[in-house]
């Protein structure tokens, strides 16, 4: 029998998995963040769906408000550093910008 | 409630996930991460989690996406490609799914479903719900210190380049 609770596990995983081989992949740092930002979705999802068999929820909508906003802090400065980078090096491509380094 | 409504708005969230990765186009990226996150934020409504799915759809869907947006601009990293037909269709597709299950969902409830969201049970961990306040106090201040680092690395003072 699926439950709520496995339709959600189960896309939670598929959503850290597509973050993370859009992370390793992706030649832009934006798209990186992107990546990052997908991962945060399924992290959340799995912790929210951790609370659905319990009598209340409560822990697990904690923990996925201190994600929302540890997310959130972390993708906006990943963002500020994304505009300082292209203002040194004029791209966004991190092979690029490894090359420029030496 | 029936898991056909889970099934439906996580291939609405599958979709657009996908189509966010694969999209060549960085405004259609950012656009269909907005979507995303406009789903999980009704996911998280739907499934008695209001308080984290308002601050989901305004941290992401909102103020991340404005940011996104803005970064994309200012970067110059794309063309705007919008109005094609693949979009609206991909578009189309993900507003029938959610409409579809926010539907559902809406008449298949019975009156014996309590109307409250997040009920205080007699629970080892609900003490932290008795926090709330400082709770989110703790939160807004995590936000304000990323939002103090952000103006810094923005900052023009000081800038040797």
């Amino acid at each position: 029998m699926i439950t709520d609770q496995t339709v959600f596990a189960t896309t939670a995983t598929i959503l850290v998995f597509l973050g993370l081989f859009s992370m390793f992949y992706s030649r832009n740092l934006l798209k990186t963040i992107i990546s990052f930002q997908i991962v945060v979705f399924g992290a959340n999802l799995a912790l929210f769906s951790s609370g659905l068999s319990q009598a209340s929820n409560l822990m697990a909508n904690t923990l996925v408000l201190l994600s929302i906003v540890v997310g959130g802090s972390v993708e906006a400065v990943g963002l500020a550093l994304i505009v300082l980078v292209h203002r040194a090096y004029g791209t966004l491509d991190p092979w690029k910008i490894r090359r420029l380094k030496h | 409630m029936a898991a056909e409504v889970a099934l439906l708005l996580c291939a609405a969230l599958l979709v657009t996930v996908i189509a966010a990765i694969f999209s060549k186009s960085m405004s259609v990226t950012v656009i269909m991460l907005f979507y995303a996150s406009l789903v999980l934020g009704i996911v998280f409504t739907i499934y008695q989690g209001v308080v984290i799915g308002l601050v989901h759809i305004t941290t992401f869907a909102g103020a991340m996406s404005v940011m996104l947006l803005t970064v994309v601009l200012m970067t110059g990293e794309t063309k705007l490609e919008l109005g094609n037909r693949t979009l609206a269709a991909l578009l189309a597709t993900v507003t029938v799914l959610v409409v579809a299950a926010s539907s559902y969902s809406l008449f298949s409830a019975t009156p014996s479903i309590p109307q409250t969201t997040v009920q205080p049970a007699p629970d080892i961990f609900s003490f932290i719900w008795m926090f709330r306040p400082w709770d989110l106090l703790i939160l807004i201040i995590v936000f304000a210190a990323a939002m103090i680092a952000v103006a810094n690395l923005l900052s023009q003072k000081g800038a040797h380049a």
